[in-house]
Order: C-alpha cells, then sequence, then structure tokens
C-alpha cells in the first residue's frame, strides 16, 4: 500500500480530504438531498407521501410566511451589528490589552457555554419577567410604569439572541485581532497617523477577515435560531424557526417546513453573497 | 396546500423519475406505502393482540410532567410498588410535553417498524384515533390482560368513539378544559366564554390573557363561544372560530404549553384557558384561583395508555396497565395528579386515607385529601360533565386545514 502511494503521489491529497468528505457527504449532503426531496413531497402521513416536484411550494411558502422571513433576516441583521458593536471592543481589549489576563477573560468569554442554551434563555426569562426582581424593583419605586414589560417585545427577543451568539463574534475576532502584529500600529503612528487613523488604516483591514467570520458566525444562527423568540417573544416576534418547527413537528406539514428550511438557507446564502462582495471579497477564515 | 389522497408506492416513483434520480430522493422520503404495507394493524382489522406472555422484567413508561405521583424526594409510589410486586424494572419517564410534537419524535420508528423505545405511551384521545389509523398502536385484549379495567373503570371511560372497545387504549387521566382567573386581577365573576373571547370587554385585561397552543383546545372554545358543538363543527365554523381569535390575539400574553401554568401562578395571567387539575393544584397554594366550565361549555378530554407498535416489552405494559386499574392504585394516583380518574372508586378510597390522616392527627394530609375527594374538578359533578364536550376526531384533510387556520393565530 505504502510503496503503491509512493509511485501514485498525486492521490495522497485525495485520501486526506477523504474523511472529511464522506462526513461532508453523510451528514450534509444526503440531508440536503432529502429536504429536497420532502420539500417537493405531496400527501399525508396516513396515505404517503410521493414525489411530485410540486415546485409551487416555493413561491406559496414564501408567501404565506413573507413576514415571518423578513422579520428573521432583520433580527439576524440587529443582532449581527450589535454583536460586533459589543464583541469588537471586547476582543480588541482582550487582544491588545489583556496582557497576563488574556486566557482568563477568554475563559470568561466562554463560561456561558459551560450551561445549556436553552437553561440560559430561560434564565432570562426569570430575570426579565414582569413582575421579577428587575423590573418588578423597578415598578415598586415608580421607575417603571405597572404595564411596562420586556418579554414578548422585539427587545427581548433582539437581546436574546445576541446575548446567546455574542462568544462566536467575540473568539474569530480575538484570533483575527491577536496575529496583528503591534509594530504596524506604531509604525503608522510613528508615520503621524492619530490613534484613530491607525485603527482605521491599519488594525481594521487586518482584523477583516475576523469581522467577516465573526458576522457570519452571529448571522447565520441567528436568522434561524427559534428558542429565544419561542421563551422570550410573543406571536408578533415569531421567526421563520418557529413557523418550521411547527409546520414540521406540530402541523406534520413536512413539505412545506422542508420548503422554508430550503428557502431559509437560500436567502442566507444570498445575503451572504452580497456582504462578502461588500467586504470586496475577503475569504471566510476562522 | 395539496391534498394527495393515492398511497403511492415507490415503484412508481422510480418509474416516473428515472432510477438514478430517484435513488437518491426515493430513499431519502418521509416512508411511504411500503412500510404501511407493513403495519397489519392499520385499519383496526386482522391484527393479533399483544399479550398473554410472561412479563419480560423491563418497562419503559413515558408520560408527561407531574403526571403520576411523586413523593417530592424523587420516588415514585405507584412505581415502587409496581416493581416490588412483580419484579419489573420501570423506567418512567416525562417526554412527552405535547402530543403532536410527541409524535413527531416517535414517527420515524414507527413508520420504520423499529422498536420506539417506549413501551406505553400516554397520548390524548384524538391523537389515539389518528395513531390506530395510522396502524402504529399495538392491538390489546382488556378481557384478557387488563380485568381490572372492566371490573373497575366507569362506563363513561369505556368504549370511546375515538378507540370502540378498548381495542388498542385504556384511559390514563381525564381533565376538562375551561377558565381560570385571578380574582385578585379581575374585579367580576367569570363565568362565560365571552369574558375570554369579547373584544371589548378583554380590553380591560388585554395583555394579561393567556390562551393554550394546543389547536384543539383553543378551537374548540371559540367554536362553544360562537355556538356550534365542537363535534358538528364544519370548516367554515372554524374559519369564524378564527376570526374571533385573530381579534382576541392582539390581547393576548401568550400561547401556552404547560407552563401557562407558571403565569397564572405568578401574576401575569388574569384570565386564561386553563385545565381542571392544574387549577386546583395551583389552589393549594392560592385558594383565591377559580376555575370554572364556562356557561358555554368547556372540553372533557382523555388521555389514554396504550402500547406503540413494535415495543419490546409489551407484557410488562400491560402489567402495569392492569396495575393502575385498582382503585387503591387509581385512588393513589389520583390524590397526587388531581385530574379526573377513570376509576370511580377511587373517590371513597381517598376520603378514606383522608380520615386515617385525621385519626393519626395529620391534620394538613387530612385537609389535603378531603379537599381531592370533595373537589368537583377531581370528581366533576354531572351538573359540569353536562356542559362538557369532546374533541371532533378529525380527518387529514381537517386537520391540515385546522392547524393552518390556528397556525395564523399563534404565529402572526
Amino acid at each position: 500500500m505504502l510503496g503503491w502511494l509512493r509511485h501514485h503521489k498525486g492521490v495522497v491529497p485525495y485520501l486526506f480530504l477523504l474523511p472529511g468528505g464522506l462526513w461532508l457527504i453523510v451528514f450534509f449532503v444526503l440531508p440536503l438531498l432529502t429536504t429536497a426531496s420532502v420539500a417537493l413531497q405531496e400527501g399525508s402521513l396516513a396515505s404517503g407521501y410521493r414525489l411530485t416536484f410540486n415546485f409551487g411550494i416555493f413561491p406559496e411558502a414564501i408567501g404565506r410566511w413573507d413576514t415571518q422571513l423578513l422579520r428573521s433576516l432583520q433580527y439576524g441583521l440587529i443582532v449581527t451589528v450589535l454583536a460586533m458593536l459589543i464583541g469588537y471592543p471586547m476582543a480588541y481589549t482582550i487582544a491588545f490589552r489583556g496582557g497576563r489576563y488574556k486566557n482568563i477573560l477568554l475563559l470568561l468569554v466562554i463560561l456561558p457555554f459551560f450551561t445549556s442554551f436553552i437553561i440560559r434563555t430561560i434564565s432570562w426569562k426569570f430575570i426579565l419577567a414582569d413582575q421579577g426582581f428587575i423590573l418588578g424593583t423597578l415598578k415598586e419605586i415608580g421607575i417603571l410604569d405597572q404595564g411596562f414589560r420586556l418579554l414578548a417585545t422585539p427587545i427581548a427577543v433582539i437581546s436574546g439572541i445576541t446575548y446567546n451568539f455574542l462568544p462566536f463574534v467575540v473568539l474569530p475576532l480575538y484570533v483575527a485581532l491577536e496575529r496583528i502584529d503591534p509594530r504596524l500600529i506604531e509604525a503608522a503612528t510613528d508615520l503621524y497617523a492619530s490613534r484613530f487613523q491607525a485603527f482605521l488604516r491599519v488594525t481594521l483591514p487586518l482584523s477583516i477577515s475576523g469581522v467577516f467570520a465573526a458576522s457570519l458566525l452571529s448571522f447565520i444562527p441567528a436568522v434561524g435560531d427559534y428558542l429565544n423568540a419561542e421563551l422570550l417573544g410573543s406571536r408578533n416576534e415569531t421567526m421563520i424557526g418557529n413557523v418550521i418547527q411547527r409546520l414540521f413537528l406540530v402541523n406534520r406539514d413536512y413539505p412545506e417546513a422542508a420548503a422554508l428550511s430550503l428557502i431559509l438557507m437560500a436567502g442566507i446564502l444570498v445575503s451572504i453573497f452580497f456582504y462578502s462582495r461588500l467586504l470586496r471579497g475577503q475569504e471566510l477564515t476562522i | 396546500m395539496n391534498t394527495m389522497k393515492a398511497r403511492a408506492g415507490r415503484s412508481r416513483v422510480f418509474a416516473a423519475v428515472g432510477v438514478s434520480m430517484a435513488l437518491v430522493l426515493g430513499a431519502c422520503g418521509i416512508g411511504p406505502g411500503d412500510s404501511n404495507d407493513a403495519s397489519p394493524g392499520a385499519t383496526g382489522g386482522g391484527g393479533q393482540p399483544v399479550g398473554g406472555g410472561e412479563p419480560s422484567g423491563v418497562l419503559n413508561f413515558t408520560n408527561w410532567p407531574l403526571y403520576i405521583d411523586d413523593d417530592g424526594e424523587g420516588n415514585r409510589p405507584t412505581i415502587d410498588q409496581f416493581e416490588e410486586e412483580t419484579g419489573i424494572d420501570v423506567t418512567y419517564s416525562e417526554a412527552i410535553q405535547d402530543n403532536s410534537s410527541f409524535f413527531g419524535t416517535i414517527q420515524p420508528q414507527l413508520e420504520a417498524g423499529r422498536d420506539p423505545g417506549h413501551d406505553i405511551i400516554v397520548v390524548t384521545d384524538w391523537m389515539i384515533g389518528n395513531m390506530i389509523e395510522l396502524g402504529y398502536l399495538e392491538q390489546i385484549d382488556v378481557e384478557r390482560d387488563i380485568p381490572n379495567f372492566g371490573a373497575n373503570a366507569a362506563d363513561k371511560y369505556k368504549d370511546r368513539s375515538y378507540d370502540p372497545g378498548n381495542l388498542y387504549s385504556v384511559p390514563w387521566q381525564s381533565g376538562i378544559t375551561g377558565i381560570g382567573y385571578n380574582p385578585a386581577l379581575v374585579d367580576e365573576e367569570i363565568t362565560s366564554l365571552a369574558q375570554l373571547f369579547d373584544p371589548e370587554f378583554i380590553q380591560k385585561y388585554c395583555g394579561q390573557i393567556g390562551m393554550f397552543s394546543e389547536m384543539r383546545d383553543v378551537i374548540s372554545l371559540a367554536l362553544l363561544y360562537n355556538g356550534v358543538t365542537p363535534e358538528d363543527a364544519t370548516i367554515e365554523d372554524v374559519e369564524a372560530a378564527q376570526a374571533i381569535l385573530l381579534e382576541q390575539a392582539e390581547c393576548v400574553r401568550g400561547y401556552y404549553g404547560n407552563e401557562y401554568a407558571d403565569d397564572f401562578a405568578n401574576g401575569s395571567l388574569a384570565i386564561t384557558m386553563a385545565w381542571s387539575g392544574d387549577v386546583f393544584q395551583l389552589q393549594l397554594d392560592n385558594p383565591d384561583l377559580q376555575f370554572v366550565v364556562p356557561d358555554e361549555g368547556g372540553i372533557l378530554w382523555t388521555d389514554n395508555m396504550a402500547i406503540p407498535k413494535g415495543a419490546e416489552h409489551p407484557d410488562d405494559a400491560l402489567a402495569m396497565m392492569d396495575f393502575v386499574y385498582r382503585p387503591e392504585i387509581a385512588a393513589q394516583v389520583a390524590e397526587w395528579v388531581n385530574y379526573i380518574t377513570p376509576v370511580p372508586g377511587a373517590q371513597e378510597i381517598v376520603s378514606q386515607h383522608a380520615d386515617e390522616a385525621e385519626a393519626d392527627g395529620d391534620t394538613e394530609t387530612a385537609e389535603y385529601l378531603r379537599a381531592v375527594a370533595e373537589s368537583p374538578l377531581v370528581f366533576p359533578t354531572d351538573e359540569m360533565l353536562s356542559r362538557l364536550y369532546s374533541y371532533k376526531v378529525l380527518n387529514e384533510d381537517e386537520e391540515r386545514q385546522w392547524a393552518e387556520l390556528f397556525q395564523r393565530v399563534t404565529q402572526g
């Protein structure tokens, strides 16, 4: 075997790709094809499903759930911007000012992951409860109106998603910023750039790959998220993930659920395409 | 949506699409025809009941949360007693939060004919009906294997329309869907569905109204408000009910599962749809909370024990079903669960337990047990029962239409 490989060196790279390739085929390509197949089937559980290539399901599904689709993209965008505004200064501070506390600070960023996503979100439900510790107290001392509430508002849902995906933003930004040679920034200031100019002309462009990775890692899961809307929102904050979840598990309308999943994927791909054009074709590096 | 009724064999797909494409796509499909053919119980005919053998010593019992006696220290006396008596090792899990979601999680195994990993499941009457139709339940022989059912269950819990002759299921507990309200937040007595649905009336309580996410419960109440008997509802009636619900939606705090009880207890909800047993339990902490069967009517539903197709330990499951129909066990469960037990003899025993506790000087327990035995929420009066209706058993088309109309209500 090894002898054979020595004479056919060209095969080696493909062999290296094999495990990853198989993984992708089994856990990505096949599920994707399944989803596509289900979307194009018609029928019901009792009578069985049949592949009818019913492409009309796509415009139908978009027409029915356009509000929720747009709302999801909108929430995803807001979350990404917020996470970036919070995460960039955090990553910057850890990378350039962290000193010997770097590792501890990074650990603190990851620490929430030691608890399950669901438990953390349910905790927010308690923290933000109408008569809970925070709102209840503020209402008691008269700062807030009795009817004020955060739960079941877009603020709660967007904050919840931002909170949940913030570490995904901080980590790639940190990696990108950490790689920057501080002497480049010194050189810029030596050449009479103000600190702000140095940031704008040197640090930011050098970290743009991190910005790209970080925004994808928050935007994609944020758009598809349903847990935050489910636990912290109401019918007016319903996201497309909630619709798909209900269609799939409650209504058992598998074709429409599958079609919406594909539409969501397509929507995300298109958004990313334009975004990467915006960042002048930066490559995705994590 | 479409209504394709034909039972399609995969072979036809192959012919239609060209083999290679179909190989990929067809193999990924949600198993049509072929595996249905492998479910002989499908329409009730021809299947052989399971059981009649020796228990294997293992039982996976899957139920809803807080639906069996629990001493608060992680022990479940009924389960423990059963294990002691029979030597069967019971794994009791509370994995069922919602009929449809749970069905969604076991459907692939049932369709593929694999062991679903549950020997007893507890699902609501209409879901029993659907699962029977799909051939997803094992047939049982109540006379041979569950003699206590025949001896101790009340007649009104036998031979119901969703499972005539109890060929597949026996009731676990029943309950009433009605209105709960919190007098601390509501100025008047609530007696009518108008006080849940009328847009003008609920303005006062806007944002403090709770509704369920269970389609049948919600639509049935809206139908009753419109004066329609749920079992006779046409699709036009349901459309009218949807209009009522959409009008109400702006004032609805949320469409809840079981967690409505938290918001009802903590004062976030003034008026809410409610299940009788929950309110009885909440009343123990807050005796002010009220439950009413509305003047227009409420819903009497029944959750049933059944053995899913392909379950590995049917004999153990049948032994458990028989066990819980002993009046003393039914009483023990009723004392904790506070829903409506199918065993009327339990009321007597709960009263006796109250007397015993009193004699022991344990007045707290005695008072509690007396409350259980005397509560119309646990042992409803005939007057209440006369105002209760059943869910409509939906065929597939109806279910799809209802679900579509209802999803608009909960998800905008």
